[in-house]
């Protein structure tokens, strides 16, 4: 007993060193960073003084009209993505599941290969393609009489989620086809058997058993997309688009620590945001467990 | 998802962790070479071009200091957030490079000393005067100046005697150029409005007579909504609203592909710009001419776009040296030649005795050997010098370019743009604690 309590002791020390140096550690400045502010008096020029403000950094942060649009940004664009990434990345894999057996691991790989592009070059190459005057893909949709400007106020959001469905519509068909295949055999052949064609088969075999995974994507994605910030930054930095500054509240936080050199303000934003994906991912944590009870009753 | 958790946990600790870490490395690489016997090494911070040629030129000259060059990104790019990122874990240079815009900010948040016992009174009448007052704040000298902006108007003067265009010496004649451009090649433009850059717009509003920083009895009076801004917005919002001008980010491939092809014809810029263009567009070298910038009454006038100084970081215990090195750069013929001759510099020098040695230094053989540094000369003489920078153009500039982005055809325009910076300024300056009228 006393050998295993060392041995678990052993090996669970790599895992809370890091874990206390790259999260408690961090997380613990910035929510002291979050109680102080800098100010200073006269001209400025007098240099500064760090002052305990308490919750002043959290009531700026909720009280300033950009920061609350973020997350208005942030729901508009899971309203928009996430159905999008769920019915594209599910029909993939059912395609892949049933008809083209051959071409699978081909598509396979074609599919899930932007999932290995990182973020940021990502980004840059659909700048490159958003780009009025470079882009072909523009100046093919000139030729066809769509006339679409990616960097507008209108067009921001699109291209957004454009790039991330790009990057994560691989990534995700590859989980539901995972889950697809795990699907008993038996079961399909006795719908077969029972007359079902490949469409009913998909819609009420295939799709009802995949059920868990497609709630867990949809989920996880919703918790990702709290952190969207390389991709719009990159259409923030250098392209004179409508993505301004404040877009996310990742970027928020970003702007005011780097280019407003506010860091109290960062560190609130960043606390908050942090709640909130903590809230969120204890929701969804009880949520599964619920529905894993439910199965199990 | 285990990408996405990894994001995660990367981002809740953004702006936090990466400080608390630096802080656990600081201790810089400038105290370990404070030894008494041997030279003394600073490091030195910037982006300007010709800069490595310069400290190059330096190090073999001296034996007394030796410098270490580290290139960073361009101010705006990055370049700021990594200076005070380094001043505030305490590992930061000894000198660093800040535009006059930025440096008031970068003073009021205290990153820097007072260099005034070792750049003296003497030094600095040598300098623009312009460039001196906007490195003298709240009474103290806080960097040494090195090069002065004067706007100039770039364009291509092949392109502009086929369309028959003459370089416009108003506004309205700038105007009247646009049109007779845009009317002699439907998709070719004068110039390009830069909705990435608010710099651009402000020296255009400083050039007109605009004063949106005021510091007066210990108060900032913010007026960014002035007869001279007004103007300028309006004057802009008609060439947007007409199709007159491009708008493209600055410096951005779309940019440059439109100079390539001769879509743009024209650059609204600074005396940096001649280098920039020149290492940018090298097959075109011979087309372009300098014009003052257009002015709005015809009589010579500037704003300053940009411009150099260089500043001692707080806890920079190398003061003596680094200014020495400084100065070398600004005011020796030595530090400008090196520079200049680089080949991609046509910086204008805020010490007036060097504007020869620099105009020398100067290959203008791509403007066709015109004179340009007596171009700039005039023009650097007539930069209005009542303008001054505040200490939040962060938040200033930042939001004006968010404002920019957002210029749509009948919907929000540059006044509005302008009209949002003054606010975030004013919220910005009350939150600091500092007394604000405007």
């Amino acid at each position: 007993m006393k050998a295993r309590t060392r041995a678990a002791a052993i090996l669970l020390t790599p895992f809370f060193v890091l874990f206390t140096a790259v999260m408690v550690v961090p997380i613990g400045y910035a929510v002291w960073l979050s109680l102080f502010t800098e100010k200073q008096s006269g001209l400025g020029f007098g240099g500064t003084e760090t002052i305990f403000t308490g919750l002043d950094n959290y009531t700026a942060a909720l009280g300033d009209r950009a920061f609350r649009e973020g997350f208005g940004v942030l729901l508009g664009y899971c309203l928009f993505y996430i159905p999008l990434l769920l019915v594209g990345a599910l029909g993939l894999a059912l395609l892949l599941d049933s008809a083209l057996a051959r071409a699978r691991r081909f598509f396979q790989l074609a599919l899930f290969l932007p999932h290995a592009v990182p973020g940021i070059i990502a980004a840059l190459i659909w700048v490159y393609l958003y780009t009025p005057q470079l882009s072909p893909v523009v100046k093919a949709m000139e030729a066809g009489g769509i006339g679409f400007d990616f960097f507008s106020p209108e067009g921001a959001l699109p291209s957004i989620v454009n790039i991330a469905l790009w990057e994560w519509l691989g990534y995700n068909m590859v989980i539901f086809y995972a889950a697809l295949q795990a699907i008993d055999r038996s079961v399909l052949e006795a719908a077969t058997v029972d007359g079902a064609g490949a469409w009913r088969i998909a819609f009420s075999i295939k799709v009802p058993l995949v059920k868990a995974s497609l709630a867990m994507v949809g989920l996880f994605t919703v918790i990702g997309s709290l952190q969207l910030f390389t991709e719009p930054l990159i259409l923030n930095k250098g392209t004179g688009s409508a993505v301004t500054s404040t877009w996310t509240p990742n970027m928020y936080a970003y702007t005011a620590a780097f280019d407003r050199n506010d860091y109290g303000l960062a560190a609130a934003a960043s606390v908050l945001l942090a709640l909130t994906a903590a809230l969120l991912s204890f929701a969804v944590t009880r949520l599964t467990a619920r529905n894993r009870k439910g199965k199990a009753a | 998802m285990s990408l996405s958790r990894s994001r995660t946990s990367c981002v809740i600790a953004a702006t936090a962790s990466a400080l608390a870490v630096l802080t656990a490395c600081g201790g810089s690489g400038a105290d370990s070479a404070n030894k008494p016997a041997g030279p003394v090494t600073i490091t030195f911070w910037g982006w300007a071009k010709g800069s490595k040629d310069v400290v190059d030129a330096f190090n073999a000259s001296h034996t007394d200091i030796q410098v270490k060059f580290e290139e960073i990104p361009s101010g705006t790019a990055g370049g700021y957030a990594k200076i005070s990122n380094a001043v505030k874990a305490g590992n930061a240079p000894d000198l660093v490079s800040i535009e006059y815009s930025s440096l008031p900010e970068f003073v009021s948040s205290g990153a820097l000393q007072d260099i005034g016992d070792q750049f003296t009174e003497a030094d600095r009448a040598k300098l623009l005067p312009q460039s001196v007052e906007l490195t003298t704040l709240g009474g103290k000298s806080w960097a040494v100046p090195f090069d002065a902006a004067p706007q100039a108007f770039f364009y291509r003067k092949d392109l502009f005697a086929t369309y028959k265009v003459q370089a416009p010496a108003t506004w309205d004649e700038f105007r009247k150029a646009a049109e007779q451009v845009k009317k002699a090649d439907a998709k070719a433009r004068i110039a390009t409005f830069f909705p990435d850059d608010p710099t651009t717009f402000e020296a255009m509003a400083w050039q007109a007579g605009a004063q949106w920083f005021k510091a007066e009895n210990d108060t900032w009076k913010i007026d960014t909504t002035d007869a001279a801004t007004t103007k300028v917005a309006a004057y802009w919002q008609g060439l947007l609203d007409d199709g007159l001008v491009h708008k493209n980010a600055s410096f951005s491939p779309e940019w440059t592909g439109s100079l390539k092809n001769g879509t743009t014809i024209g650059y609204l810029g600074a005396s940096w710009g001649a280098g920039v263009l020149k290492g940018t567009l090298p097959e075109q070298s011979g087309k372009w001419a300098v014009a003052p910038m257009p002015s709005w009454d015809g009589k010579p006038a500037s704003g300053m776009l940009g411009g150099t100084s260089f500043a001692v970081t707080k806890d920079s215990k190398q003061k003596a040296a680094a200014v020495t090195f400084a100065e070398w750069m600004s005011t020796t013929e030595e530090g400008v030649k090196a520079r200049i001759a680089s080949g991609t510099s046509s910086a204008f020098p805020a010490a007036a005795a060097l504007r020869p040695v620099a105009k020398k230094a100067f290959d203008a053989s791509y403007y066709g050997g015109q004179d340009i540094y007596a171009l700039f000369e005039a023009s650097g003489a007539s930069i209005n010098p009542n303008w001054a920078w505040g200490p939040t153009t962060g938040t200033t500039n930042t939001t004006i370019k968010d404002h920019f982005g957002k210029i749509t055809q009948g919907g929000p325009g540059i006044t509005d743009a302008v009209k949002a910076g003054h606010d975030a300024t004013v919220a910005e300056l009350t939150k600091r604690g500092l007394k604000v009228e405007g």
